[in-house]
């Protein structure tokens, strides 16, 4: 499993994953240094942490997931890789896995490199603007215990993306469930029945109700373990024609 | 000579579409085998059923002696394959493309070198593969499959693509190497005139039956060999060649006659040539025509063949 793992993160060192894994959380970096330089007032640590991670957790966290999943499964797709990564002497399921591996490890790196360059822009603007200066301490910690449980909850998002996109060959499949989901997550974020919804249960761990949060890092992460299982478990079994 | 790949019944149907029709075929150990047949004929889908890439309906695939079915893994540690899709990684170099196989395959970091050198690449395995030619692609394909050094070699369509030089270079590599590698080849082609000069055996599949198979010399030794006629009287000449019992057709203006297996050539074109002058068809040529394999395959895949049995040479 590690000869194939190392395989799958040479081609990932090589393609466009990793400007995307760098791209999506400077993107919110960028926008967090900015906001607090328009402000009149300083905010504490944990307003702009939190707004970062609510951004990541209800936007980009789907959006990357997305585009993500996309890029993984064109890499096989796009030069039709798939027969002759299928006729290696390799059990199938493993190919599949370490991918899915590859995915939930990106995804984990971005959560934390979101912390880290949130932090970074804080420190940025404070540093121009002192007066703007958050007081104390940040509570690192609890940030990411927050993140772990976005990205748990996540699990389930990421299973139905990692499928369409391996499963189809065009990426379209893929790319419409993405936008679909990402879409009633930021126009319904707030609406319960959104902790059923796959695509909302990351930003449910904001939630102030413990119900939501249990709930939704229940369905999200452990019936998306269950659901990864099966996806590997399918992709492995079926005919690729 | 045992068997480096053998199907019995192999059939596999897509919904309602039957692609392949109960093929039993038997690639000799070291042979090169030709699998001839037309565009949709069912070679590509034999092919993707000997590397246990789709299962099929019925029928049984064994490579090196290991049914697929039953052990793909055990089978495909045997098998090499050049797939018509290469599936390389157009950001990465040769090299790097060869070397994800060869972790895959657990191999030495020295099998990548080595398979550069049989196929002459050595020189370009540092430029990305997206600046490669077609000709380039399908010799790192080559050099891809034989990491391992497999007992055997599936090649889908190897020639495809290639320029006369480089399907030259291809036939030459091919057919030298079973003497070089202890290999067995066996590559699909529709290609006739590469299989006739690249293979030892052949397998002709047509709308997914195969109809004929065998070693290719002998299977042009003991067909019987046809003469042409240039005459002046094509319709009286072809009754005096009938009242001999011979198959007649024409082609591009020639009376071709069939002679029988173990006819002796000479003689029966001295007795032809008797008959016709003594019934007043003025002859103007008698060539013997050796039945090359484009012949032979012409006559197992007519458009509306009848129901044949595979024929075994």
């Amino acid at each position: 499993m590690l000869a194939i793992l190392s395989v799958e993160l040479r081609k990932l060192n090589r393609s466009l994953a990793l400007v995307l894994a760098l791209a999506a959380p400077s993107l919110i970096g960028i926008f967090i240094f900015f906001n607090m330089m328009r402000g009149k007032a300083p905010m504490p640590w944990e307003m702009w942490l939190g707004s970062s991670t609510a951004i990541w957790a209800f936007f980009m966290l789907p959006m990357s997931v997305t585009a993500l999943t996309a890029l993984v499964a064109h890499m096989e797709h796009g030069p039709r890789s798939w027969d002759h990564l299928r006729a290696l002497p390799v059990p199938r399921w493993k190919i599949y896995a370490a991918k899915a591996v590859c995915v939930l490890a990106l995804v984990a790196a971005m959560s934390l490199l979101n912390l880290a360059i949130t932090y970074g822009a804080v420190s940025a603007a404070a540093a121009i603007k002192p007066v703007l200066g958050p007081a104390g301490d940040p509570d690192l910690a609890g940030s990411l215990m927050l993140l772990g449980k976005v990205w748990l909850a996540g699990l389930l998002m990421v299973a139905l993306q990692f499928w369409t996109a391996l499963r189809f060959a065009s990426f379209v499949p893929a790319l419409t469930l993405g936008i679909g989901g990402t879409f009633f997550a930021v126009v319904a974020t707030v609406a319960k029945a959104g902790v059923f919804f796959p695509w909302q249960m990351p930003v449910n761990m904001l939630a102030t109700e413990a119900w939501r949060v249990n709930t939704a890092l229940g369905l999200g992460g452990g019936l998306g373990l269950v659901v990864l299982i099966l996806a590997v478990a399918h992709l492995g079994r079926r005919e690729v024609l | 000579m045992s068997a480096a790949i053998e199907t019995l019944d192999l059939t596999r149907r897509f919904g309602r579409h039957l692609a392949v029709d109960a093929v039993s075929m038997c690639v000799p150990e070291r042979a090169v085998y030709g699998f001839l047949g037309r565009n949709g004929a069912g070679k590509t889908t034999t092919l993707k059923m000997l590397l246990g890439l789709i299962r099929p309906s019925a029928g049984t695939a064994r490579v090196a002696g290991i049914d697929v079915a039953g052990d793909r893994i055990g089978a495909a540690r045997r098998v090499g394959a050049l797939l018509e899709a290469h599936g390389f990684y157009g950001n990465l170099t040769g090299r790097e493309n060869l070397d994800l196989t060869r972790t895959l395959l657990g191999l030495p970091a020295g099998e990548v070198d080595r398979v550069l050198e049989v196929v002459d690449m050595v020189e370009f395995a540092c430029r990305r593969v997206s600046d490669f030619s077609l000709g380039m692609r399908q010799r790192l394909g080559l050099a891809r499959a034989m990491l391992g050094a497999p007992s055997v070699l599936v090649l889908d369509e190897p020639t495809s693509g290639l320029d006369p030089d480089g399907i030259a270079d291809m036939r030459r590599f091919l057919k030298a190497l079973p003497e070089r590698t202890g290999a067995t080849v066996l590559l699909s082609s529709h290609l006739l005139g590469e299989i006739e000069q690249t293979a030892s055996h052949i397998g002709i599949v047509h709308e997914g039956r195969l109809v004929l198979e065998g070693d290719l010399a002998r299977l042009k030794a003991d067909l019987a060999p046809e003469i042409a006629l240039r005459v002046d009287d094509g319709a009286r000449a072809a009754a005096v060649l009938r009242s001999h019992d011979l198959s007649l057709s024409e082609q591009g203006g020639e009376l071709v006659a069939q002679l029988r297996r173990g006819d002796d050539h000479d003689l029966a074109c001295a007795g032809l040539n008797r008959a016709l002058v003594e019934a007043g068809v003025s002859v103007f040529a008698i060539t013997p025509r050796a039945r090359s394999l484009e012949g032979i395959y012409r006559q197992v895949s007519s458009p509306t063949p009848p129901r044949l049995e595979p024929e075994i040479v």
